[in-house]
């Protein structure tokens, strides 16, 4: 998938935004298309989707986050699969040390998480982040909204800066579900 | 109000909703920077207490195109730069870095050697204690880098492998006459790019394992002559190997490493400086074992205590010059640092620690120190 085609993809009813300037892309790994079928392979369907929070659930996001990396362009889909939604496919950006790191989450119907997909990473330091063994701690978690780097996921020497905001940033996006998004309706963290 | 919500998480420079047809943006300039601010108060001299801009940095990086970028620091220590003043002013890593492929790329410039734990991530934020450790300070330099040309390789299973040509050691810049070469038998004779005399050149090898999440394991050696064609110090050499471990296992935090300097072809050249203060070493060592604990976490902040215990010799033998005439080697020195660190928020920590040398050498002080990374 080119560039063309990818923004085609995204070409959806979402909101504008603006974020940090992104940076030229470097090293992409996965497309959207591409980490949306790597972390929901038996999906049949995604829908984008704009998450809408009232003033008082944006507070309760921003508390309840952490600190948190700047972040970049987010996007949202509705996974659907053969027999009903499976649940929620996320892209985010965050940055690493000094250049933005793209991302794909997927969080399940019941909240449990998937693990995250790196889809371009642009420094030389802190890549270690691809690492499979890495990325499946995130997997099938329900404690998402709390997640802690080096305590809760195990940190990578070298690469601390990557690994606390990726966590950071699934900790805002299991956030984000759990307040606008989760199938049992809004529910402050 | 959906439209006054989303204006007010722009204000917040928090993360939102982004049109995904945003215009494809120009090769991008990007800034960061850290520092320490130390206070140091010897516990057998209290009035040689410092209080210091120990170290300013600045760094810059442009992207030229989607495979090359520049990285740079210039670094400031000690606040101030002068004929009289203590401070110096440094660049401390300018290279260019080119995507060979997605997984390997080439670097060529003046970049830090892949050497310990701490070189290549020094950040004050990212090591325990108000001041980098000893044995990576006096036996690794701290902060050293070199001029050259290097290749790093990842694999998908968590091996890192780096390798390179770089200038070395400049072994005629030995001051006898003053006691640097014994805080850091290599800090005294590197280069640092700085007009580097470059008749001989040096390679390294680095292999990392981080493939099990909380685990690093690895080792390096450099190696390379360090006569550089100077009269009197034909086939000097420098070497040094070192293995380093870390293992992050919930809110505990180990870390272990061995380091082993040499340096061959020192007889003639200690003969010439017999009598003065300092003569060069043969071989150095050193070695620590740190834990840490995060049990007083509370979120992203966590508070945390650590030890470190290092045993490290800067002259652990010299070459033999015959009887009478070759220098004892100098007794291991043996420290204990215990401290704390608070990450008051994400990228500023505040330090306090105390070092107990355990053996009868002196040099016991407390410090306190403020670092900050961005």
């Amino acid at each position: 998938m080119n560039r063309q085609q990818a923004a085609a993809l995204f070409s959806t009813p979402l909101v504008v935004l603006l974020a940090p300037a992104p940076l030229a892309v470097a090293a992409d790994y996965l497309t959207v298309a591409q980490a949306q079928r790597a972390i929901f392979p038996e999906a049949s369907a995604f829908e984008p989707v704009t998450p809408q929070l009232d003033e008082k659930q944006r507070r309760a996001l921003e508390a309840a986050a952490g600190p948190q990396p700047p972040h970049g362009r987010l996007l949202a889909w509705r996974v659907l699969g053969e027999t009903g939604p499976l649940g929620f496919f996320f892209t985010d950006e965050v940055v690493g040390r000094q250049d933005f790191i793209d991302y794909a989450l997927g969080i399940n119907a019941d909240g449990t998480l998937r693990a995250p997909e790196i889809m371009s990473y642009r420094e030389s330091h802190g890549g270690e982040i691809r690492n499979a063994a890495w990325r499946r701690q995130f997997a099938r978690r329900s404690d998402g909204t709390r997640l802690r780097n080096a305590i809760d996921i195990r940190n990578i020497a070298g690469a601390t800066l990557s690994c606390e905001h990726l966590t950071a940033g699934v900790r805002y996006l299991a956030l984000l579900w759990q307040l606008a998004l989760q199938p049992a309706g809004p529910r402050l963290p | 109000m959906k439209l006054r919500i989303l204006l007010a998480l722009l204000a917040a420079g928090f993360p939102g909703w982004s049109d995904a047809a945003t215009p494809e943006a120009e090769p991008a300039l990007s800034w960061w920077g850290y520092g320490e601010l130390n206070y140091d108060r010897p516990a057998d001299h209290p009035e040689e207490a410092r209080f210091d801009l120990a170290r300013f940095v600045i760094g810059a990086g442009y992207r030229f195109d989607e495979h090359t970028r520049l990285q740079s620091e210039l670094e400031v220590e000690h606040a101030v730069s002068s004929s009289s003043d203590p401070g110096e002013v440094e660049i401390e890593q300018a290279y260019i870095e080119h995507d060979l492929r997605d997984d390997s790329f080439v670097r060529v410039g003046l970049f830090l050697i892949p050497s310990g734990l701490l070189n290549e991530n020094h950040e004050p934020t990212r090591f325990h204690g108000v001041f980098r450790n000893f044995v990576e300070t006096a036996i690794i330099p701290s902060t050293w880098r070199e001029g050259g040309i290097g290749l790093q390789h990842d694999t998908a299973n968590g091996l890192k492998l780096q390798a390179g040509v770089t200038t070395g050691f400049d072994l005629s810049k030995w001051d006898a006459a003053s006691s640097e070469g014994t805080d850091s038998p290599l800090g005294s004779i590197h280069q640092e790019l700085a007009q580097a005399r470059a008749v001989d050149f040096s390679g390294h090898l680095a292999v990392n394992y981080t493939g099990t999440p909380g685990l690093k394991v690895g080792a390096s050696l450099f190696t390379g002559g360090a006569g550089q064609g100077q009269a009197g110090f034909a086939g000097a050499k420098v070497s040094l190997w070192e293995g380093h471990m870390r293992w992050e296992v919930r809110t505990l935090e180990l870390s272990a490493l061995y380091a082993r300097g040499r340096i061959s072809g020192t007889a003639p050249i200690n003969m010439r400086l017999l009598g003065s203060a300092t003569l060069i070493p043969q071989s150095f060592y050193g070695a620590y074992l740190e834990a840490a604990w995060r049990g007083l976490a509370q979120g992203d902040l966590p508070l945390t205590p650590f030890l470190r215990y290092e045993q490290f010799n800067t002259a652990a033998s010299y070459a033999d010059l015959g009887p009478g005439l070759t220098p004892a080697a100098h007794p291991e020195r043996r420290a204990l640092t215990l401290g704390l660190d608070w990450l008051w928020t994400r990228g500023v920590v505040l330090k306090a620690d105390y070092v107990d040398f355990t053996d009868s050498g002196g040099g016991d002080r407390l410090a306190l120190g403020l670092g900050y990374e961005f």
